[in-house]
């Protein structure tokens, strides 16, 4: 377009008008839409936090940080908080390494990779209500799971009472219904490798441990920040496996932030506690993805020079 | 390669091994991912006599399979409610797609092709929205449904129950909004094709109605088909809208029928029937494999070029 390459061009004026023109007649009906779903309530729920209101016909009160110094100070929440915090790494943790554990087996000479790949894939798209229904019909007692570990001696699994044992099962099921698209996204980091690395270092007689560590490993470093912080940041958010299997876990022992929220509005109709929790929650979220930022355009740093 | 010196070589233990390794851990694994879905399968075959007095194994292979538990979804009692939660999960579920893919088009089409000032800022502020817990809108959003002017018996925002419970809580809800994930996907790809053939059409005189339409939206449709299966599968699997946001069963879904089965089970402390919900699980679960297995390939490839993106 001539007009770029002109400063002094008045087309790029005129047509930045027109542009913004029509950029709002096609955006403003989408935003005010947006605003009206999920405005309104973001702009409620931050602001709830500010304010105490345990019943809904009394009307709620202003009382600035109180409800987020309670958070801080009250040892259940932070037990909360702090359960959320070393399940969602450790869900996260192990996912990502199962998945690429994975994704370098798919990336082998192997047959049938695209079907193995949709197989690992398909628990993703499952729903989680239908699934934890099986794990529970597996665990009644004397039946499947617990059946066959009575069967040859052993324990059954009560989740009901067993902190670890739900703790397990949660970290199970992440793992089950994340490996695939893990396995897929580290997948897709292999394959942006340059196959030229490998050939140069194969020559230069490096096994293929070494390459391994030298070439895929850095190589993979890219996919390797956003499938981590990806994953943290929806592990902190984790809800429903908790709320199916768990239900919150023996007495409240794997109560998650999430679960938390929903608790104290819908069960204790302690609104301002729970937009309180809620803003924190969203505030480490804002950390997490923050952290991504500066780890990627660091990276984009090293790149350059 | 007809190379006179080429030998076939032969592949080395080492080579084998982990080749036999990778099917195993694959196969094995693969077996895993699917087990869930199978016991679905099999255990919505049992009736309920057979399944109370059987030991369920691993395998519940039912004696005498029967498809009365199909049956009696559709078929019997009193409520054929069945048919209303079919209807209600696939008209949500297109309408919001629908609304995903035309929004996603649009706004990034705007926000890649389209110069204006404030551009970069106006994204970032709708990707940081994102940043919010779902959860953490449940509530406020309940309330801003239930007291909705002018709706439901409500005088301006007091009164009646606004829209809570009715057909409009889907059609506020997943209608037009800016689907952030989608725009970005779009913008994403957009920016990295060249102009020229849009440019070509505007000079030739058409219209921006034209150009988003007839010429980027074919260039872009594997990205487009990407936003509609993951926004179309995430529609049919959520039970949380209609769960807190209507009461009548006429107006649930599949997903929320079963989550609203399972939390009646849970709480007032029954034997669940379990073989009624496996067969419930079974609606649920089968519409969204299928899709799957059909656009399995394009979900695969918009993972892929979207994390090499993110």
């Amino acid at each position: 377009m001539g007009s770029r390459r002109n400063p002094m061009c008045k087309h790029r004026s005129v047509s930045r008008r027109r542009d913004a023109i029509v950029a709002a007649v096609i955006l403003t009906p989408m935003i005010l839409w947006w605003v009206v779903v999920s405005g309104i309530p973001l702009v409620f729920g931050f602001g709830l936090g500010f304010f105490e209101w345990k019943v809904v016909t009394n009307p709620p009160t202003f009382v600035g940080l109180e409800n987020f110094i309670t958070f801080f100070t009250d040892a259940s929440y932070l037990r909360d908080l702090w359960r959320t915090i070393w399940i969602g790494l450790s869900s996260t943790g192990i996912t990502v390494i199962c998945g690429l554990l994975v994704s370098l087996l798919l990336n082998s000479r192997i047959k049938g990779k695209g079907v193995f790949r949709t197989i690992w894939y398909l628990p993703a798209v499952t729903s989680t209500v239908a699934i934890t229904q099986v794990i529970a019909i597996l665990l009644v007692p004397g039946q499947g799971i617990n059946g066959w570990l009575l069967s040859i001696g052993k324990e059954q699994i009560v989740l009901e009472t067993s902190f670890s044992q739900s703790v397990a099962a949660i970290l199970l099921f992440s793992l089950w219904r994340g490996v695939g698209p893990n396995a897929i996204l580290w997948l897709a980091g292999l394959q942006s490798i340059d196959p030229v690395l490998y050939e140069a270092a194969a020559i230069d007689g490096a096994d293929r441990l070494r390459q391994f560590f030298h070439i895929t490993l850095p190589g993979l470093k890219p996919m390797a920040t956003y499938v981590i912080i990806q994953g943290i940041i929806a592990s902190l958010q984790i809800y429903e496996p908790v709320a199916f299997i768990t239900h919150g876990g023996p007495n409240h022992e794997t109560r998650v932030l999430t679960l938390r929220i929903l608790e104290d509005a819908y069960t204790n109709f302690n609104f301002g506690m729970a937009g309180a929790s809620g803003l924190v929650l969203a505030l480490l979220i804002f950390g997490g993805s923050l952290g991504y930022y500066f780890a990627s355009t660091r990276r984009g740093k090293e790149e350059s020079v | 390669m007809s190379n006179p010196c080429f030998r076939p070589h032969r592949p080395s233990i080492k080579t084998v091994a982990y080749r036999i390794l990778a099917y195993l851990i694959l196969g094995l694994g693969g077996f895993l991912m699917l087990y869930p879905l199978i016991f679905i399968v099999m255990s919505s075959f049992f009736s309920a006599a057979e399944y109370n007095a059987a030991q369920i194994g691993f395998f519940p292979i039912p004696n005498a399979p029967t498809w009365s538990n199909i049956k009696a979804l559709f078929f019997v009692g009193t409520d054929k409610n069945m048919i209303y939660y079919y209807r209600n999960s696939i008209l949500r579920t297109l309408y919001g797609t629908l609304n995903a893919v035309l929004t996603s088009l649009l706004a990034g089409y705007v926000f890649s092709r389209l110069r204006f000032r404030g551009r970069e800022g106006l994204f970032l502020f709708f990707l940081s929205t994102t940043m919010f817990p779902t959860v953490f809108s449940i509530m406020p959003t309940y309330l801003m449904l239930y007291r909705f002017p002018f709706a439901g018996g409500n005088m301006v925002f007091t009164g009646g129950h606004g829209i809570y419970d009715s057909a409009l809580v889907y059609v506020i809800l997943n209608g037009p909004v800016i689907n952030i994930m989608g725009t970005f996907l779009v913008k994403q790809t957009l920016q990295s094709m060249p102009e020229s053939l849009e440019e070509a059409a505007r000079i030739d005189g058409a219209n921006r109605a034209t150009v988003i339409f007839r010429i980027v939206m074919p260039m872009i449709r594997a990205v487009l088909g990407y936003i509609a299966i993951i926004n179309a599968i995430g529609l049919w699997n959520d039970w949380q809208v209609p769960f807190f946001f209507t009461r009548s069963t006429k107006l649930q879904t599949v997903a929320s029928a079963l989550s609203r089965m399972t939390r009646y089970m849970s709480t007032e402390g029954l034997i669940p029937n379990y073989p009624g919900m496996m067969t419930l699980s079974l609606m649920l679960v089968v519409p969204s494999a299928i899709i799957f297995f059909i656009f399995q390939k394009n979900i695969v490839q918009g993972l892929m070029s979207a994390g090499i993106k993110g």
